[in-house]
């Protein structure tokens, strides 16, 4: 018997039990039960007919840096954990006003590689002016965090990988090579690992 | 009471949702699955439920003769007799269901496939880096005559040379369900992870989608994207 | 005689406790050492058996249940004191004051399932904790200090409620806003966390305060707050009237069921009156969603969930035609003489619902064996395919709602004739705004399907929102002005009920509580395998989403338990107490003497059941 027969048999036992007791019990409060009881297993039952669909998590993914051989694959690294690890797309957006923040679309064709890295690491480093205030002007902070330090922590193979995906997307030439990674045996801070 | 009681028209009314859903209806338009046709016929009776014990008179001439002819009180001749076959008929229909149920047979599941599944969080939030221009859009148009238009037709409407061979059929892009109301990016991950990259409510074995991103680069896959809506006369749907 | 009731409470709670802490601690225990590799922090424990995800999904949803009717209650009992004061009923203030009683002891059964909750998850899912208790400590603070006052507040609201009256009734009336008011914020603390875990924002550096302040305002956290605020009035108003269906069907006198009957009537009333702009909650949460994050979006309308949403339209549609066919017979049984009057209307209303819960229910992709796809040429129904979109349903149940308006409205206007001079004005006006209603849902409904999906859903479907608001908005206070110098033609003759209108408030209330056991699920399943969604995923090996059918028999074993606790509680709340007079003693004379017509006549006829 499968689960869902199984789960069938006890809606269509509740139902039945139910039933008999609406027929034969005089009690007012066990007969409302009952009807509850009886209520609920028709819901079942209603529920266990339709497509029965569960929803596997994906597969968990182990990516070796010495594995990848192409600028392309890197770019795909990248865009994973734009969307996840990273939580760049909490606040940005890419071809959309609607985000929180600077929406990020052509970003890999108007910034080099080492102002968006910098952006990334150091994201107070270079910040507007805010002018709209009496008195003189005051740095107008920004909201990004510093996203190689906790609680995001991308390591620097994860932050090139991001930027190489920027740039894919934007339509321009990836610039990061792939010498530049740090493999499991070079790297010293266990954190490095996770690539 | 004059005329027929609650309870026949009730009856009356039932067979006639029935016999239009199952019989009339196809006559129109294609035949309605059974599982709609119970659920209109099982709204059918809620609603002579609901209108029939409403007052205390309603309910009695709507439940008295359904009573009375199951007991079998003050009623004769061929009532008398048509209760007898109710009641040795009705045993021997829920007997037939429960076999019927039980019963291996040839028939294949019902179908269950979500079209559009929920796309993989990578590529939600993309969006085309190329402009709109009609040399993108041209260079697009010849990129889905060398590769897309096999299956999905000269006129973008799913009906390509190929396309008989498959089942589901090839997506038709002129029919305002399909691409107008998916967003450009989802179109991208379509088209480059195939149907081999569907989750699972989207039956990936069934799909015959190839993995274009095996031959085609991201930019070929953007402008083709861009030609399929200008060619089907389609917009892609957007979120301001 | 309080005292000893209060003891023997005490006692049953104690018991009820010991007995929960033992089921539960035993397989606890047993699997407290689970898998933690050496050195490496524990992410999970188990529970053999039965699963841990099961037993938290069991107690989280019995804490929510109850969380929703103890922050429900207040606000019903508080409305009913309101009314009781301005109309000087003295019916609505023993009704408050009886709700109350059950808030106490209700109160401390919620306090208790969250406790075992916390427990449970600090045990089970610690990684989680560590993560929310380090972005979210503040307000955990901040939580126990609203519990203390609530508490206080609540305490000083029930036991002051007979010393409070006449000259410091104000003061008492006060204290029952203050109590609203901490519930309030009691329900929207822990909902900032959940609505965290769905939809989270990016927390920079900063103090404590600051990071659990950003988190707090996360996207879907007011859309949830306003939906959960309508649902604890709906869900109070409901309970209240299953609990007043129940005492009526064991009534064992007339005087009982008169009160039952009428208490009863203003349960389903309250309940409908915060069922109407329920669906817009709903509607601006599920905007909320998609904006956040479209895959979640379609993960919930389109993706594994879909279905989900058919079986939220046929208890939705259930529990509108239940409240409707209360509110009708109603009309039919407590107003003599009516029913040839009324009959009419109500066929073509009840046949207006069917027709819109019908295409409600059709599905987009429809459950068809291999033959009958083949005939369709797909999944989809060339025809009855249209009803599938969105823009059927939006405008099927916005006429929903002004069906139900109208029964509503028929039901208070039924038996009293206005006296007022520009009442005929008033009424065509009622009626042309109506019809306006109608046809302006209608159109637009027609008219979403050629249109951009997004002009339909920035203008169309708020449109017909605001126009089937306005109507409720301006037609409720016109009725009401108009009913203050109506006339009363017939009296309402009250405890002649059959005994299925008993059973149809306890089915409404059903509805209800299994339609939040199974948005529940939605809004936990819609982030699919993640614990805080694109952040944190859920590597245990609960991860996956169950599907629909096993899901279902888990919210219908929730909603069975949770109507035996509240049961329980209700028994546990009167016993020993006022027994001699039942809840109808001295006050009750007013509602006495309107029944008094009928109350010989009628036990005759009431006692009938189905």
């Amino acid at each position: 018997m499968t689960e869902v027969q199984l789960l069938q048999t006890i809606g269509m036992s509740v139902i039945g039990v139910g039933g008999a007791i609406l027929l034969f019990v005089k009690a007012r409060f066990v007969r409302v039960m009952a009807f509850v009881a009886m209520v609920l297993g028709a819901f079942s039952l209603v529920a266990l007919s339709v497509p029965q669909m569960a929803s596997m998590p994906p597969a968990v993914e182990k990516i070796d840096v010495a594995s990848i051989k192409e600028k392309k694959e890197l770019a795909a690294i990248g865009q994973k954990i734009f969307f996840s690890k990273g939580q760049c797309a909490l606040c940005h957006t890419i071809g959309s006003s609607e985000g929180r923040c600077p929406d990020l679309k052509g970003v890999g064709s108007k910034l080099t590689r080492e102002f968006i890295y910098e952006s990334l690491t150091q994201p107070q480093a270079y910040v507007y002016m805010d002018y709209e205030h009496e008195g003189r002007a005051k740095f107008f902070p920004a909201k990004m965090p510093h996203i190689n330090k906790k609680p995001i922590g991308l390591n620097n193979n994860e932050i090139l990988a991001v930027i190489a995906f920027l740039q894919s997307m934007s339509g321009e030439e990836v610039t990061i090579n792939l010498s530049e990674l740090a493999t499991p045996s070079s790297a010293s801070s266990e954190g490095r690992k996770a690539l | 009471m004059r005329g027929p009681s609650l309870a026949v028209k009730g009856g009356i009314l039932l067979a006639a949702v029935f016999v239009a859903l199952k019989f009339v209806l196809p006559l129109l338009t294609a035949p309605l699955p059974m599982s709609l046709i119970y659920l209109y016929l099982f709204l059918t009776i809620i609603g002579i439920v609901v209108y029939g014990t409403l007052s205390g008179e309603s309910t009695e001439a709507l439940l008295g003769p359904i009573f009375r002819f199951l007991s079998g009180e003050g009623i004769g001749g061929a009532v008398k007799s048509a209760r007898l076959a109710v009641l040795v008929l009705f045993p021997l229909l829920v007997g037939w269901q429960t076999y019927g149920g039980l019963a291996p047979n040839t028939q294949p599941p019902a179908e269950s496939r979500t079209i559009h599944p929920a796309p993989p969080g990578e590529f939600v939030g993309l969006s085309n880096p190329l402009p709109n221009t009609p040399e993108n859009v041209m260079m697009g148009t010849g990129l889905y005559a060398a590769y897309c238009l096999p299956c999905h037709g000269p006129k973008f409407n799913g009906n390509g040379a190929a396309s008989d061979g498959f089942n589901p059929p090839p997506a038709n892009f002129a029919d305002p369900g399909t691409i107008a109301m998916l967003q450009e990016s989802y179109l991208f991950w379509r088209i480059k992870k195939g149907g081999v990259g569907l989750s699972v409510e989207g039956h990936p074995w069934k799909s015959a989608m190839p993995r274009w991103e095996v031959e085609l680069s991201d930019d070929q896959i953007w402008k083709i994207i861009m030609a399929e809506y200008a060619g089907a006369g389609q917009k892609p749907r957007t979120w301001e | 005689m309080e005292h000893i009731r209060n003891h023997r409470s005490v006692y049953a709670y104690a018991a009820l406790f010991l007995v929960l802490v033992f089921a539960v601690a035993m397989p606890v225990g047993l699997a407290w050492a689970e898998d933690a590799p050496a050195g490496a922090a524990t992410e999970y424990r188990d529970i053999p058996g039965m699963g841990s995800r099961n037993l938290i999904w069991i107690v989280a949803q019995q804490h929510l249940l109850l969380a929703g009717f103890v922050l429900g209650v207040p606000i019903f009992a508080w409305v009913c004191e309101i009314v009781g004061v301005r109309t000087g009923d003295q019916r609505y203030d023993k009704l408050a004051k009886e709700f109350t009683k059950l808030l106490t002891s209700s109160y401390a059964t919620t306090a208790l399932f969250g406790g075992i909750l916390l427990f449970l998850l600090i045990g089970l899912y610690p990684k989680l904790m560590n993560y929310l208790s380090d972005v979210f400590f503040p307000s955990f603070l901040v939580y126990c200090a609203l519990f203390l006052l609530e508490t206080a507040t609540l305490y000083l609201y029930w036991y002051g409620w007979d010393s409070m009256q006449g000259s410091k009734k104000g003061l008492h009336l006060f204290l029952g806003f203050l109590l609203n008011v901490f519930a309030f914020f009691i329900m929207i603390v822990p909902n900032s966390w959940a609505t965290f875990q769905a939809s989270p924002v990016v927390i920079a550096e900063g103090s404590m305060w600051a990071r659990a302040w950003a988190a707090t305002w996360n996207p879907t956290w007011w859309p949830v707050n306003i939906h959960r605020l309508i649902a604890n009035v709906v869900l109070g108003g409901y309970i209240c009237g299953a609990y007043a269906g129940l005492k009526y069907l064991m009534a064992q006198n007339a005087e009982e069921r008169v009160h039952y009957d009428w208490m009863g009537y203003v349960g389903n009333f309250i309940g409908v009156f915060g069922l109407l702009p329920l669906p817009f909650a709903g509607y601006w949460l599920m905007r909320e969603i998609y904006q956040y994050n479209q895959q979640m979006g379609i993960t919930l309308m389109g993706g594994f969930l879909s279905w989900l949403f058919i079986l939220q339209a046929m208890l939705i549609g259930i529990l509108f035609v239940g409240s409707n066919y209360y509110f009708w017979l109603g009309i039919m049984h407590r107003i003599p003489g009516s029913e040839a009057r009324y009959r009419r209307p109500i066929l073509a209303m009840l046949v207006i619902l069917l027709v819109c819960l019908g295409v409600w229910m059709t599905p987009h992709s429809l459950v068809a064996s291999l033959e009958e796809a083949r005939k369709m040429g797909g999944t989809h129904h060339p025809l009855l395919g249209v009803f599938g979109v969105m823009s059927a349903k939006m405008t099927v149940s916005n006429l929903m709602i002004l069906v139900t308006f109208m029964s509503f409205i028929m039901y208070w206007r039924a038996g009293k004739e206005e006296t007022a001079r520009w009442a005929k004005v008033a009424k065509a006006g009622q009626g042309v705004l109506l019809g306006i209603a109608v046809v302006v849902v209608v159109v637009l409904g027609v008219w979403g399907y050629f249109v951009p999906a997004i002009t339909r859903i920035n203008y169309f479907s708020t449109t017909q929102v605001l126009v089937v608001l306005f109507v409720l908005l301006t037609v409720t206070p016109l009725t009401g002005l108009l009913m203050k110098s109506a006339r009363t033609t017939t009296e309402m003759v009250w405890g002649v009920m059959p005994g299925r209108a008993g059973y149809v408030l306890v089915l409404n209330a059903v509805m209800v509580i299994l339609l939040m056991t199974l948005m529940g699920y939605a809004r936990s399943s819609s982030r699919v395998h993640w614990h805080v969604y694109g952040v944190m995923q859920d590597t245990s090996q609960y991860a996956y989403s169950p599907a629909l059918g096993y899901a279902a028999a888990i919210m219908a074993l929730n909603t069975f338990l949770f109507c035996l606790l509240v049961a329980f509680i209700f028994w546990v709340a009167s016993m020993g107490g006022e027994k001699k007079g039942g809840p109808t003693d001295t006050a009750h004379t007013k509602a006495k003497d309107a029944a008094s017509p009928a109350v010989g006549s009628a036990p005759a006829a009431s006692t009938g059941h189905q």
